[in-house]
């Protein structure tokens, strides 16, 4: 093993802390271990080769995703994935969306599999911004920077995605839904 | 600005990407429209479920071991190069050290970092909690200001009990309680209020998720000031915006409860 230099420090003690975070999105892209853990391998050696390139003072975080992302989309199932992508109906989104409570209250209220059942049968477009909003709770400016769309267009899929969820898991479970202000 | 109007900027709401003083002009709305309220309070459980349901996978050890052993071994800015694969680093580390990585980094890595982010995203929820609470138009399921009252309710609803300082004489007075949960656990959330300020009591029995660090949440950079501590095996979380100073006043009330 070669000594390390002071790049590959700083850059361990950045990327290291976002293994985790990194390799729970690459299994909810790939839906795969091997996968995933290949996808995660190449994302860390891409980046540190490409290292001089990031620039100081912007998200380390969201470069290193958009990596992750960009190299499992030319894998081989990241194409496939494509392919199944439903066109893009950000303008019918954007629309205007309502709150149904009682369906919000199934994704409240759902099991925990229910929840990862419902996230992983969510087309690609929408699950990852899902996972990149909610779960690893970044910035809307920063899930634009990772995926390299306009926020306007992470606003919309996210609204979207959300919905899908949420009339996936209130058909799944219609027992559930009573009526939300009963206390009232 | 109209309920429809309101509900279509929910999302913003919701994700913290509202400016401060629209997220105000919200909670003003909120607290006397229980229809945005409750829109936002399932909006917001909505989203802390799918944020615990999505936190699914964590790398194993080998993974780990594999990955310093790649980013050890691919000189920065040899863009020709491929990347490693998996049985060459395997081959070029000595099976011993990365047996011996692993190990180190099981236990350094993985408790740190995961429980670190864990510990912020603790008190991220009882903030949620309480800002959802206050917002909605029934905040407390019991109403009393009686701990006589209050401590009886919870019995048979939440694995444990509690006990209550008197408050006569004190600036705190006890408004109700609530059950809460929290990672699918039970717990008691009671509101004070001082003044015109609600503060948010929680109790919960200790678990290695409730395991908090008070510093952690304090760089989050939220307007809420927090105490918390254990005691009896269980775990208490003050949230209020109150300034530290009353909460730390409050705080040692219920500490010292006899």
């Amino acid at each position: 093993m070669q000594p390390a230099n002071d790049s590959q420090q700083e850059f361990e003690s950045l990327a290291l802390p976002l293994l985790d975070a990194l390799y729970n999105f690459a299994r909810w892209l790939s839906h795969d271990q091997s996968e995933a853990e290949d996808l995660v391998q190449e994302t860390f050696a891409k980046a540190l080769r490409g290292f001089s390139s990031f620039a100081p003072g912007t998200d380390f975080r969201a470069w290193m995703f958009r990596i992750l992302r960009n190299t499992f989309l030319t894998s081989r199932t990241g194409l496939q994935a494509k392919l199944t992508v439903p066109l893009d109906p950000d303008e019918e989104a954007a629309a205007g969306v309502t709150w149904e409570t009682p369906e919000t209250l199934a994704v409240a209220s759902a099991t925990r599999e229910a929840l990862q059942q419902a996230l992983s049968e969510l087309p690609l477009a929408y699950r990852e911004v899902v996972l990149l909003c909610d779960v690893e709770e970044m910035k809307y400016a920063e899930i634009a920077e990772a995926l390299s769309v306009p926020i306007g267009t992470v606003m919309s899929r996210l609204a979207r995605g959300r919905k899908l969820l949420r009339q996936m898991l209130a058909s799944q479970r219609p027992a559930i839904i009573r009526k939300v202000d009963g206390r009232r | 600005m109209s309920c429809r109007e309101w509900q279509d900027r929910l999302q913003s709401y919701v994700d913290a990407e509202m400016p401060p003083q629209e997220m105000e002009a919200f909670r003003t709305h909120a607290a006397h429209c229980p229809d945005c309220a409750s829109a936002a309070l399932s909006l917001l459980e909505a989203k802390g479920a799918l944020r615990r349901a999505g936190r699914r996978y964590e790398a194993l050890p080998e993974l780990r071991a594999r990955v310093v052993a790649t980013v050890r071994q691919v000189a920065p800015d040899e863009a020709t190069e491929k990347p490693q694969s998996r049985t060459r680093s395997v081959i070029s580390w000595p099976r011993w050290a990365m047996a011996a990585a692993a190990v180190l980094l099981l236990a350094a890595g993985l408790f740190y970092f995961a429980d670190r982010s864990q510990r912020t995203n603790s008190l991220a929820e009882f903030a949620d909690l309480h800002v959802a609470t206050l917002a909605s138009a029934n905040p407390v399921e019991v109403v009393s200001t009686d701990r006589h009252t209050v401590k009886p309710w919870f019995q048979g609803r939440i694995p444990f009990t509690f006990d209550l300082p008197e408050l006569q004489g004190s600036p705190f007075t006890l408004t109700g309680g609530r059950v809460a949960y929290f990672h699918q656990e039970p717990g008691a959330h009671l509101i004070f209020s001082y003044q015109r300020h609600m503060i948010s009591a929680f109790i919960f029995r200790e678990t290695p998720q409730l395991g908090i660090a008070q510093a952690a949440f304090s760089n989050r950079g939220t307007s809420f000031n927090l105490q918390t501590w254990t005691q009896d095996g269980l775990r208490y979380v003050l949230v209020s915006d109150v300034n530290a100073a009353t909460l730390q006043e409050l705080a040692e009330l219920l500490q010292h409860h006899t």
